[in-house]
């Protein structure tokens, strides 16, 4: 085995585990999702410059992610039933000790592609110039986006807060 | 008034994520002592935050750890060169397909000129070749003659001195 790949998947194969299995919000086609990432990276270890070797990797695999998604025709839109049907509801209130699962799952809930910039920036805590990188965007536009991610969910937190 | 709420909501942002410098900070916290909703805002994006300390990168399963590390062995990679890689193995067959499709592309069938420039040239070739046939033929006939002549003289000649010899020899 490559040591180069092998460090690799040592020090990347949560992220892209993270990023996968938030896209997807289904275990089973996250892993076969980051392997097929994976996969690319050892066939391409060669043309990929070491330095970015993570943002490459997370684009791919993000953008495997989404192709799964197109491919499933999964609504990616904001589930709107999500917030009224689930026990921890802003009717219901959450603990604090609940909050992380409900973030989560909010997060999850989130348009493209301001998931996968939560996930990238906040999460993974990838640099906006990263995360740029992975998306194909401009800077400004990544926190532009972010900002209104963010906003999305602090006022979603805002509701569920006992 | 939307610029205006992406203005502020880059300040918050910014706040955040430590970019801020210190002097831009205070004001910021000096304005939101006079507008609540900016304070609220403030409120929230710390809890925010909060909240996303507690969801780091999730690790991965052990079952997508092994089929990682298998990769290596399942996927060997492809030489530079090789032969039997599919696109050399392709341009080496289309070699005998362009020298087939160059030949039947040839016409095979000569114009009406080159017809007439042919036959124009047999018609003195064979005069050529009887005029040469009838040069010959008498060469070959003299030649022979002589040649058939010239033996019988010199047999009969031969003849003639040998029995002459032969005579002398008995006399003596």
């Amino acid at each position: 085995m490559s040591r180069k790949y092998r460090q690799w998947v040592k020090e990347y194969q949560d992220q892209a585990w993270t990023v996968a299995r938030y896209i997807l919000k289904d275990a089973q086609e996250a892993e076969d999702a980051t392997q097929e990432a994976f996969v690319k990276l050892w066939d391409n270890q060669d043309d990929i410059d070491p330095k970015r070797v993570r943002a490459w990797l997370m684009k791919v695999t993000r953008n495997g992610c989404l192709d799964r998604l197109r491919r499933r025709k999964d609504n990616v839109e904001f589930d709107e039933s999500y917030m009224t049907a689930d026990d921890s509801g802003p009717m219901q209130g959450v603990a604090n000790s609940e909050t992380g699962e409900w973030l989560k799952r909010a997060i999850g809930s989130l348009k493209e592609p301001y998931r996968s910039l939560v996930v990238l920036r906040d999460v993974n805590q990838h640099s906006y110039e990263e995360v740029a990188t992975m998306l194909e965007l401009n800077l400004a536009q990544v926190k532009t986006y972010l900002h209104r991610a963010r906003k999305q969910l602090r006022e979603q937190l805002a509701e569920v807060r006992p | 008034m939307k610029e205006f709420e992406e203005k502020r909501e880059d300040l918050i942002n910014a706040l955040m994520d430590g970019e801020l410098s210190p002097a831009d900070a205070e004001l910021l916290k000096a304005e939101a002592s006079d507008d609540l909703e900016l304070a609220r805002a403030i409120i929230e994006a710390y809890q925010l935050q909060q909240a996303m300390d507690g969801i780091r990168v999730e690790r991965a399963p052990d079952s997508l750890r092994k089929r990682l590390r298998a990769i290596p062995g399942e996927n060997r990679r492809k030489p530079a060169f090789s032969l039997l890689q599919p696109r050399w193995a392709m341009s080496l067959a289309a070699i005998p397909l362009v020298i087939i499709a160059v030949s039947l592309m040839r016409p095979d069938t000569p114009s009406a000129s080159e017809i007439a420039q042919a036959r124009h040239e047999m018609a003195i070739a064979f005069t050529y070749l009887d005029k040469a046939g009838v040069i010959t033929g008498r060469k070959i006939e003299s030649n022979v003659g002589q040649t058939i002549a010239d033996a019988v003289t010199y047999s009969v000649d031969r003849a003639i001195e040998s029995q002459s010899l032969s005579s002398k020899e008995k006399e003596a």
